[in-house]
């Protein structure tokens, strides 16, 4: 099936969703976000990449990540950050999700297929140099009891080396 | 104090070093002065076997990873007779790169700038219209210069640039014997599961190398968030009892052990029941198996900077028992204050696909940049880096405590009937380790080229 173009409802509708997860995860409202608008059947991965010769593709390394979460992992990292020790997060970063390009195409039943460019700006304590990832989302969102929920989420950042001191952030 | 620009402030911090060891004291601007970077550089990276790779990340012929030995970039390669060559990324012409991928195959490297091209043990085989240009050459004089000695132990694979550095048995000293005990444990032997990943942190390398040489204190406050999630199955204060081990001068290792022997919890780091089955002493000693079932939790730094763990850890709590992670990791230096992590995880070769993915899930979750333990680490080690360069640290003479565990303080106590080699002290709560590890640094910091400090105890 075809994208759809912007005056469609169901655009809309997911564009307004995804803004709403970047303002949920920017306000630190990790809890909301994960209750309300991830799927329990979630596969949420960031594949691991290296720099490869253009006749090996583009150097995603099969089945290795910096992240794979599944509902139970993603619920325990939000867990930590809930509590005292929580280093990484305590005092937070500064985070902000700039959500661009967005493409939509409806998937199988129920499901809706979703890119999106994404850039993380964040800093910590009194830090002027931000450290910016920069990626592209491949999302599929399942309509469950009516809503939308995320099912799927592969990230592909635009670097091999990653440019920060942890990945405690959600993407 | 008198400010003066003369002399070197490197000289100064490593006689402060000298000095402050025997009291348990260690100079803040060990960890953020640039002049002893760059000493570093030379003294340390340039002599010292460092670590490159796994053998299993180039099983075939041609296999090959880009690598660096201290900030420079070495091609790790097997050859066509299965041979493992350790190539400087430089071409003989002009200095180019001549590989420009992190890993591949290949039969070959063509330098893009004028098309040298070198086999894969480095030889120069050839550049476009030869005669013409060099017809009358020698190519055998101009092959890739290459690290002057190359071994493996376990499938780990070192490189030393220093011709006179002694074999790579001889520098692991004492810490092949715990290195057998991690990777020896069958006949299989280990390997990675995957490519490793790498990120970049603001801090200097050496806090990586002195937490991983037994550093488990931390784990009650900078780690207490996993105990609440359920990521780790021995409590604080049971997980501190175990043996502080100097293995040999700059190599330091951790275990935790029960004081009991038959203690119920996890046994060999945690490794699954079906696989500790095919563990046995066929290639290592009753002791050394003896130790590993024992043991909860190995820890253990080669210097400079390669980095062992294996614990039991899991990502989820509430679905899935802790399982063994085995984390090797090198701390890779780009500065005083910047170094790379490169993080690789480890199974054994005759653990079930089901086995391999749940230790692989346990170490994203827990030991890796987005895991529950380690995203926590890297918060201390920027503010270590920026006492460091401090210029308060310098003018009051900061001094760090590494005193945990010396005669009088605390409860650990030296051990002698300890089957192994090395200098052993019993509980963890103790920073002798440390303080072996910052011995040999300065050994090496100050010796002579061609000159190599003891590398063994004196009452070994």
């Amino acid at each position: 099936m075809s994208a759809l173009t912007v005056d469609s409802g169901l655009y809309t509708e997911v564009r307004d969703w995804l803004y709403r997860e970047a303002e949920l995860l920017d306000d630190g409202l990790e809890r909301q976000w994960l209750e309300q608008m991830v799927s329990r059947d979630i596969v949420y991965q960031l594949p691991l990449r290296q720099t490869v010769e253009r006749a090996r593709g583009a150097g995603w390394v099969e089945g290795t990540y910096h992240l794979d979460e599944r509902y139970g992992s993603l619920n325990s990292r939000v867990a930590r950050n809930e509590t005292a020790y929580a280093w990484a997060e305590d005092p937070p970063s500064r985070i902000r999700h700039f959500v661009t390009n967005i493409r939509v195409t409806p998937g199988a039943a129920d499901q809706v297929e979703v890119r999106s460019n994404l850039l993380i700006y964040r800093t910590r304590q009194d830090g002027v140099n931000p450290q910016i990832l920069s990626g592209e989302r491949f999302d599929v969102l399942r309509r469950e009891d009516g809503a939308l929920r995320l099912l799927q989420r592969r990230v592909l950042l635009d670097l091999t080396a990653i440019g920060t001191h942890n990945l405690s952030i959600f993407f | 104090m008198t400010y003066t620009t003369s002399g070197s402030r490197a000289d100064e911090i490593l006689r402060d070093l000298a000095e402050g060891l025997p009291k348990g004291e260690v100079p803040a601007t060990l960890y953020g002065n640039r002049e002893l970077y760059e000493r570093e550089k030379r003294n340390v990276f340039a002599r010292c076997w460092v670590y490159l790779a796994h053998e299993s990340e180039i099983a075939a012929k041609g296999d090959y990873v880009l690598r660096k030995i201290g900030e420079d970039y070495f091609v790790v390669i097997r050859d066509e007779n299965g041979g493992v060559n350790v190539l400087f990324d430089a071409c003989r012409h002009r200095g180019v790169q001549i590989c420009r991928a992190d890993s591949g195959n290949t039969s070959h490297f063509r330098c893009p700038y004028h098309g040298w091209t070198y086999d894969t043990k480095g030889n120069l085989v050839g550049a476009p219209l030869w005669k013409n240009a060099f017809g009358g050459m020698d190519k055998s004089a101009n092959g890739l210069a290459r690290a002057a000695k190359v071994a493996s132990y376990h499938g780990l694979i070192f490189a030393t640039l220093d011709p006179t550095a002694p074999p790579l048995t001889e520098y692991l000293g004492g810490m092949a014997w715990y290195l057998d005990l991690v990777f020896g444990l069958n006949e299989h032997g280990v390997e990675v599961l995957g490519a490793p990943q790498r990120f970049v942190i603001d801090a200097n390398w050496k806090s990586g190398a002195d937490n991983f040489s037994g550093d488990d204190y931390h784990l009650g406050t900078l780690h207490k968030s996993v105990w609440e999630i359920g990521a780790f199955p021995v409590p604080f204060a049971a997980n501190m009892m175990g043996y502080h081990i100097q293995a040999s001068p700059g190599h330091s290792l951790s275990f935790s052990m029960a004081p009991d022997d038959s203690e119920p919890g996890p046994k060999f780091f945690g490794f699954p029941e079906r696989l500790t089955d095919t563990f046995h002493s066929d290639l290592i000693s009753d002791h050394q198996l003896d130790v590993a079932r024992r043991s909860r939790v190995f820890v253990g730094n080669v210097f400079p900077n390669f980095s062992i763990l294996a614990l039991p850890m899991t990502e989820d709590g509430s679905n899935f028992p802790p399982t063994a992670v085995l984390t090797i990791r090198v701390w890779q230096p780009l500065g005083e204050s910047k170094f790379e992590v490169w993080n690789w995880f480890c199974g054994y070769k005759n653990m079930t696909p089901e086995e391999k993915d749940r230790s692989y899930r346990a170490g994203l979750g827990t030991f890796s940049m987005g895991g529950a333990f380690e995203m926590d680490d890297t918060e201390p080690w920027i503010t270590v880096a920026r006492t460091g360069r401090s210029t308060a640290a310098e003018v009051l003479d900061l001094k760090l405590n590494y005193q945990m565990g010396m005669p009088g303080i605390g409860i650990a106590h030296p051990i002698k009937d300890w089957p192994g080699p090395g200098v052993v002290y019993w509980t963890r709560y103790e920073e002798g380790v440390q303080r072996n590890l910052f011995r040999f640094y300065h050994a090496m910091m100050t010796a002579e080229p061609g000159q190599w400090p003891a590398l063994g105890f004196e009452q070994d």
